[in-house]
């Protein structure tokens, strides 16, 4: 089996906010060459924290872990030789993909109309901060700052600290993973034709729908949604609860599964549940409660005010029944019993995961360059037909300018002297 | 027929322009946010998107809002609206004999047939790969469960905030120590699933057109969501060094994070990602010795100083206004933004001037503003060019277009409640 795009190639020249589009494209089988300044390389090469033992700038693990599966040459743009050099590798390919902001394009001599005049026909992605054109296309741009201009931002947080980033640099992964997508309706549009074209990508908007129902909030309503916002009080069975050793997040009640009752079930069980299968707690456990009943009581305060009591003594319950036990034996046992309840994973509980195991995802990729095996994570998909694969480590600097320019059409001894002005 | 878009999202292509994915047929059989979004996002690119829903058990967005006040309608949220742009919709109950004889026409009609549902569900009518391919052998099947096909967590349940907690979004976010609230929203399900989904789904389409075969992509939820925040995971498994969770700072930069500044609860957000950032933040700062403070001169010093150097900063940012401060940081190069509220992205200049938002006509909700498309297309565009269907709004042309049923079998359907 081999992979959906295994006959292409992929110029990535993007910085770090398009790395992972680069990955996704290498992950279905396109043959990816990542083009770095020489020298330090890319910026992500930098980025702490570090492969033990290795040494810079090949030991940065963002860097490893978001160019895995490409091929790496190091070209200097701004020289005029890198510009041709560069220009004869984009010849051989199908796909660009670029981070430069307008004003940089134009510097390096490679706008869009640049480009499509040297090679006819590529499909060429732009993925930057504010997009091409508007008055801040010019702009300069942070993860961060894509987080706070979407409106994303905004939700996140406690009501009396700051609004909070979201982990791992998501402005960057939803960039990138729209631009991955707009690469794929551009080559199959390609396909038909032979015709290639732009895609365009700004940070800021590829992030706005992840405002979820903040913009209809405010289109529709006229009122803005803000971070930490909660109910005046807590419906016993909805929501963030301390376990153990951690939290769970709980959605027992209504919409699907089996509800409140079926957690009764589960501390029933354990025989925890204490007075709620007595009355008057089992028939209004049974009989209302479900959202809709909840939300109805949270929103009318006088209903709310005659059920508080009762609504205290069973969420006092609950709150036991949890710290008596770890998150990973709450998450495993309600879902047993079919109630919506999910852990708050950390890191080194993602790495443990039993069922990511037993779904073979993660991979080891031998990196001989760096003398070790490497643990990554695996796709975003089981394609059955043309599987994602991972078939070589991330780059080292520079790895394979040589095979690369002897391919376009360099001598051995022209690379020499490019090599020796530090071109690439 | 639906409206049209002013279709300001795209440049240089007309409206009514071809489109990338003109001609494919989708039988789309998700709810909720992390499938439709992905199925839009086939709309938008011109497919033909026929969505299936019950009234019996609507999708949940269309129950919920926002919504205008006091109103019940399942055509009127908001929420179900946005994402569901350019669909058709036809309910049909496909628990009924005769209903799932109709579903399995359409999936003879398709393409690509979508689901997130869970697994249990999806048996329950009668959808599982082997029923669909059998009945469509050359047919792209997108299943798109929280936890995959095969595995011991399965059959487990959950909405986005249950996976977001699961797939390690809560306990990533914020500062150590706070309570792991997250990103306040069910984050994977409106960018990281769904555009997965559609990346997936275009490159099985393109083995689909060069050899005439489909395939089965087992798509679960929580690894496409890890796989877009593995870095802390891919550290700890590589000898990184433990995961702490670190607010709004980062590992590379320094100063980065959101500051206060005038105004009620008003936050202005830098990063000082290159040694020029950090020069120029502090000649602008009229505090240019922090730069040779030797507890700042370096990231690593900075990293190591991190407190004392945000005190700082905050102290600078307390006093500004915060949209002029943002204007200068930019006019000296340095990443700044602020943190908007979502009223002020809907007016946000550049974000207007690019058109970003698309305002297509609904039947009962009017003209309401829709996010735009996350990627744009120079040539065969990606845009909006119709709103959310009303609910069943197309059971009829489809039953008798594609369906090639009379009226009279139509009603009996109806009568049957087979179809609604």
């Amino acid at each position: 089996m081999v992979g959906a795009l295994d006959d292409l190639r992929v110029i990535d020249a993007s910085g770090p906010i398009g790395h992972y589009a680069g990955r996704l494209l290498a992950d279905l089988g396109a043959d990816v060459i990542k083009v770095e300044p020489p020298g330090s390389g890319d910026t992500a090469r930098s980025y702490p924290p570090f492969l033990p033992d290795v040494d810079a700038p090949e030991s940065s693990l963002q860097f490893l872990l978001l160019n895995a599966n490409k091929r790496g040459v190091t070209i200097d743009l701004a020289d005029e030789r890198g510009h041709d050099l560069f220009l004869r590798l984009l010849g051989t390919a199908d796909v660009l993909i670029e981070s430069w902001r307008p004003q940089e394009a134009a510097e390096l001599g490679l706008t869009h109309e640049q480009i499509e005049a040297a090679s006819a026909n590529i499909v060429h992605a732009s993925v930057t901060g504010w997009g091409l054109t508007g008055p801040r296309a010019q702009w300069a741009y942070a993860d961060i700052v894509g987080g706070a201009m979407s409106g994303v931002m905004t939700l996140a947080g406690a009501p009396d600290g700051p609004p909070e980033q979201l982990p791992d640099l998501q402005g960057y992964r939803c960039a990138s993973i729209d631009t991955a997508a707009g690469v794929m309706a551009a080559l199959l549009h390609r396909d038909a034709s032979g015709e290639g074209q732009l895609v365009e990508v700004s940070m800021q908007e590829a992030l706005s729908m992840a405002q979820e129902t903040a913009m209809q909030g405010a289109d529709i309503l006229g009122e803005d949604r803000v971070r930490g916002g909660a109910l005046a009080f807590r419906l016993p069975g909805l929501g963030l609860y301390e376990c153990a050793d951690g939290y769970v997040y709980m959605m027992a009640a209504g919409l699907a599964g089996s509800g409140f009752p079926g957690l009764l079930e589960l501390m029933v069980e354990t025989d925890e549940a204490g007075d709620l299968t007595e009355e008057p707690y089992a028939t209004f456990i049974a009989e209302s409660m479900n959202r809709g009943l909840l939300t109805a009581a949270a929103q009318d305060p006088a209903t709310l005010e005659e059920l508080m009591g009762t609504l205290e003594h069973i969420d006092e319950i609950v709150c036991a029944f949890l710290l008596n036990h770890p998150k990973q034996y709450v998450y495993q046992r309600s879902q047993e019993y079919r109630v919506l309840v999910g852990m708050v994973s950390t890191p080194q509980d993602i790495s443990n995961s039993p069922q990511l195991a037993a779904r073979d995802w993660w991979r080891e990729i031998d990196d001989p360059g760096r003398g070790r095996t490497l643990r990554y994570p695996g796709p975003p998909w089981q394609l059955r037909g043309t599987p994602a694969t991972l078939r070589r480590p991330a780059p080292l600097l520079g790895e394979h300018n040589e095979e690369l320019f002897l391919e376009v059409g360099l001598a051995a001894g022209e690379i020499g002297a490019l090599a020796r002005a530090g071109v690439v | 027929m639906a409206a049209r878009s002013t279709d300001a999202a795209t440049d240089g292509a007309a409206d009514g322009a071809a489109r990338p994915l003109d001609g494919l047929k989708v039988l789309d059989l998700t709810w909720f946010g992390a499938g439709p979004i992905g199925t839009r996002a086939l709309a938008n690119l011109g497919a033909d998107v026929i969505r299936v829903e019950t009234e019996k058990r609507p999708d949940g967005l269309r129950i919920g809002g926002p919504r205008p006040l006091e109103t019940t309608s399942l055509n009127l949220s908001g929420y179900y609206n946005n994402f569901n742009s350019e669909k058709r919709s036809i309910t049909i109950d496909l628990t009924t004999e005769r209903g799932h004889e109709l579903g399995i026409e359409l999936v003879k009609w398709a393409d690509v047939f979508v689901t997130n549902m869970t697994n249990r569900a999806v048996s329950q009518i009668g959808m599982t790969w082997e029923q669909v391919s059998a009945a469509n052998p050359g047919i792209i099947g997108m299943y798109q469960p929280m936890q995959g096909l095969t595995g011991p967590h399965s059959e487990y349940l959950g909405f986005g905030a249950i996976l977001s907690t699961v797939c390690g979004i809560n306990g990533m976010t914020g500062f150590e120590g706070n309570e792991p609230r997250g990103s306040g929203t069910n984050y994977p399900d409106y960018v990281v699933n769904p555009i997965h989904l559609a990346i997936g789904v275009m490159a099985a389409i393109r083995h689909q057109r060069r050899t005439g075969e489909g395939q089965l992509i087992d798509m679960s939820q929580l690894e496409s969501s890890v796989a877009a925040m593995s870095g802390p995971i891919f550290a700890i498994d590589n000898g990184g060094g433990e995961f702490r969770r670190s607010g709004n700072r980062v590992t590379f930069a320094a100063p980065h994070g959101a500051y206060q500044v005038q105004g009620d609860d008003r936050w202005l957000v830098l990063g000082c990602l290159t040694e020029e950032h950090w020069r120029a933040f502090t000649a602008l700062a009229g505090h240019p010795q922090w730069a040779d403070d030797e507890r700042f001169a370096t990231l690593a010093a900075r990293k190591q100083h991190e407190d004392e150097l945000d005190a700082l900063v905050g102290q600078w940012a307390a006093e500004q206004d915060g949209p002029e401060a943002m204007e200068r940081l930019q006019a000296v190069g340095v990443p700044a933004g602020l943190v908007q509220s979502a009223s002020e992205v809907l007016a946000d200049e550049h974000i207007v001037e690019r058109g970003y938002f698309v305002y297509p006509e609904h039947a009962e909700a009017g003209v309401r503003a829709y996010d735009g498309p996350g990627f744009r297309l120079s040539k065969t565009p990606h845009d909006l060019r119709g709103p959310a269907p009303l609910l069943g709004e197309h059971t009829f042309e489809i039953c008798t277009d594609l369906l090639e049923l009379s009226v009279d079998e139509i009603a009996d359907l109806v009568a049957e409640q087979v179809l609604f």
